[in-house]
């Protein structure tokens, strides 16, 4: 193996070459993409997400240097189901979901609601799709409003979306907190005093008292406590099964993706390794990142050996991702091709895609 | 939909708060008072109950004196540190597992937070010491060696001017948040050498750098690439790396870990956990880590101790611990993880409600409210520890009776 490395020569790969033949390439499939009619099952369609930030600009205001946060991402949501997106900080996922929910517009890429291409939406026509489409944030402690009652935070949404007539409001409200698991005495308390899982709770209600079709969950029990942790998780699969909703569920813990989510999404530096089925994904996980993710959680039982396939390094900046495979810098089997050569997103399997050379070499 | 219960339960009027503070402000001027007081080496020397340990805490009370009442934050906690071992402390937030580390490094933010009660015996390599507290210089040794001996030091009992001789040296402590840990305004190479220049007498800055350039190596970093610069140029895992250093620099005998790995990703976690086995055959010490993840505690620790406000439930070897769970909390928070192995088409198992107000604890057992299996015993006095095995404790009446039988 070492001696082909040397015969070979080193200089074999163009890197800007590569880039634009990759480029080219990826332009021609996102054209062919985006004239496909939309699916009229899926609740959410995601064709191409791309969302740069800008780093540097001239005096002109031209960009000189962006950092891709998403970087081509694609996936469809169907009613009642779970899209969980793992990877490790700094890869993107959150920045995916807000620009989902065009909390930051998109640089490039289609997204289609419900059968609208919601891409283009200015705020105006967005707000009776808002209404569709609704958030759970991380941190219960800093998303609930400190100066009004849990009654009020959840009324408000209620009446701005005119949900029912005035007079059944509060009555509206009741119900909603008694599904959500609150008592209807806490309707006239202040958000300070309750517990981070009470706090988590009240977000959900808010979430879904105008009837969303989608909640994008971002990381929504990564602050708890692992019993409170639990609670919450049931809960939200409570809902859907009631509600008929679909979430995206953003996450780092493996274990709590994979209890939840149908499908799942692994990203890495912005980009989709590996997308699938939950039972794709995990019992035959293709794109070595996705292995080497799994196996790096820890096991609750002592008796357990696991081979553990180690990640050497940290994550690379996203404001200068490597060339090539960006994972190449931290793979344990990258080759030269992996160094030069960025690879392509492709299938391989139903619904099971990964982007990795490796694949393509067995 | 239950009663609502009274809710106006943990309001107090401002009468009853000055009260409070009038009797908090008399307890902690005592305490304050014997924490500042000038004491005799002898009065804080003590003997280890089990040789091969080298920390006993025993029957610990740490409270905090706030004006809402007393927060009983550690209160009567027992457990020990045997030589060479990993001891995994569990529980979830605000069950006092932080501040009972906090108690052994002496770090609570007083006047507020007092150690009230109990002993904290750790087994110390220090200066042999002169009438004045000097140490004494080797005989024939080079200049800043000196002589050492065993000594066992009853923590909770020094006066605070003389904890200088355990803390950072003896113990050393891995924080949780590697961001806010490091001085932003000094480099790594300062930081580390502030720890050789005031645990090493006589030390000087060349000796002082070559040992922080080991300990880098050591860490896994070269030296060369971090010393000098700063620490918001370093990545999360990077940082922790050189907090793991920075406590290795003195030569520790004992290794506090205080969730060293929850602000990190799953990948650079697996690093540090295997960074820190690899480091503790290599210093000859032992680990005390506190953590909230069972994967974590299960996968380090040799002997695991389980909290839930402010006491400690069970304890035993991870075996036990693990593959015979007996406190109904343990069980309770095992099943509630779910894990890469969980048939996942049935509910996760949770258990029900909340951890009770610190400040006014029940006078039965605090896990009786949440607990699926509690009995009539339950509502009596709060269960002692009920020994299972040679290494196997339990606090619940589950197992008082057997205990007799046997």
């Amino acid at each position: 193996m070492a001696e082909e490395k040397i015969m070979n020569n080193p200089c074999q790969y163009d890197d800007e070459a590569e880039q634009a033949k990759y480029l080219e390439k990826r332009k021609a499939q996102m054209e062919e993409d985006f004239a496909k009619p939309f699916d009229p099952e899926a609740v959410l369609e995601v064709r191409h997400l791309r969302k740069t930030f800008p780093l540097k600009k001239n005096m002109m205001g031209k960009v000189l240097k962006e950092l891709v946060a998403v970087d081509d991402i694609s996936f469809k949501l169907m009613p009642g189901e779970t899209l969980g997106i793992v990877g490790e900080s700094g890869c993107g996922k959150t920045t995916a979901g807000r620009a989902i929910l065009k909390l930051h517009q998109p640089t490039g890429g289609q997204i289609i609601f419900d059968g609208q291409d919601i891409t283009n939406y200015n705020s105006k026509q967005m707000r009776p799709i808002r209404q569709q489409m609704q958030i759970i944030f991380q941190d219960p402690y800093s998303s609930l409003p400190p100066r009004s009652t849990v009654g009020g935070i959840l009324s408000e949404p209620v009446e701005v979306h005119k949900i029912v007539p005035k007079e059944q409001v509060k009555d509206y409200v009741l119900e909603l907190m008694e599904k959500c698991g609150l008592r209807d005495y806490y309707y006239e308390r202040y958000p300070h005093e309750f517990s981070g899982g009470q706090r988590q709770r009240i977000c959900i209600a808010r979430a879904l008292s105008v009837n969303p079709k989608l909640v994008i969950c971002d990381e929504p029990v990564s602050a708890l406590d692992v019993s409170i942790q639990a609670q919450i998780i049931n809960l939200l699969k409570d809902l859907q099964k009631q509600m008929n909703l679909a979430y995206v569920f953003i996450s780092h813990d493996l274990s709590v993706v994979k209890f939840i989510s149908d499908k799942i999404g692994v990203m890495y530096l912005g980009s989709m390794m590996e997308f699938g089925t939950k039972e794709d994904i995990f019992s035959n996980p293709l794109h070595p990142y996705t292995k080497a993710l799994f196996s790096a959680v820890p096991n609750p039982d002592p008796t357990a050996k696991m081979d553990r396939i180690k990640l050497e390094g940290d994550i690379p900046s996203p404001a200068n991702p490597p060339k090539g495979c960006r994972f190449h810098t931290r793979c344990p089997y990258a080759q030269e091709i992996c160094k030069h050569v960025p690879p392509e997103y492709k299938q391989y399997g139903e619904g099971h895609f990964a982007a990795c050379h490796l694949l393509d070499q067995e | 939909m239950s009663t609502p219960k009274k809710s106006n339960n943990h309001y107090l009027s401002g009468k009853e708060i000055r009260a409070i503070a009038k009797e908090n402000a008399k307890v902690i001027k005592r305490l304050e008072a014997y924490k500042k007081r000038k004491a005799e080496e002898s009065e804080f020397l003590t003997e280890m109950k089990d040789n091969r340990n080298i920390l006993e805490i025993e029957d610990l009370h740490t409270y905090f004196f706030t004006e809402q009442g007393t927060v009983k934050a550690v209160n009567g906690v027992s457990y020990d540190v045997p030589k060479n071992a990993v001891v995994g402390v569990v529980g979830e937030s605000g069950c006092g597992k932080s501040v009972t580390s906090m108690s052994v490094m002496r770090l609570i933010q007083g006047p507020a937070g007092q150690i009230v009660d109990g002993s904290i015996r750790f087994k110390a390599y220090d200066y042999v010491r002169n009438e004045k507290g000097e140490p004494v210089p080797k005989e024939g040794g080079k200049p800043g060696e000196y002589q050492m001996e065993e000594k066992i030091y009853d923590i909770a009992k020094m006066p605070i001017n003389e904890i200088h001789r355990i803390r950072g040296k003896q113990v050393a402590m891995i924080f949780q948040e590697p961001m806010t840990s490091l001085n932003p305004v000094f480099t790594i190479g300062e930081q580390l050498d502030e720890v050789t220049l005031i645990h090493v007498p006589g030390a000087t800055k060349e000796l002082a750098k070559e040992k922080s350039c080991e300990m880098l190596r050591l860490v896994g970093i070269i030296p060369e690439n971090v010393y000098d610069r700063f620490p918001h140029e370093l990545s999360g895992g990077m940082r922790q790396r050189v907090m793991i250093a920075m406590a290795l620099a003195a030569e520790p005998r004992l290794i506090i870990a205080d969730e060293p790995t929850t602000a990190l990703d799953v990948t650079i976690q697996a690093q540090i956990l295997d960074l820190l086995q690899d480091i503790k055959t290599k210093i000859d010490g032992s680990i005390l880590l506190i953590t909230h993840d069972l994967g974590v505690i299960a996968e380090m620790a040799d002997y695991v101790v389980v909290m839930y406000a402010g006491k400690v439930i069970e304890k035993g070897t991870v075996y036990e611990i693990f593959q015979n769970p007996l406190h109904p909390y343990t069980v309770g928070l095992q099943k509630s993880k779910p894990t890469m192995t969980l048939d996942d088409s049935t509910e996760l198992y949770n258990i029900p409600g909340n951890v009770p107000n610190p400040v006014d604890m029940p006078e039965h057992c605090y896990f009786k409210e949440r607990c699926a299996k509690c009995t009539a015993k339950c509502s009596g006095a709060y269960p002692g520890m009920v020994q299972v095995s040679p290494t196997h404790f339990v606090a619940c009446h589950l197992y008082d009776g057997e205990n007799e039988n046997g």
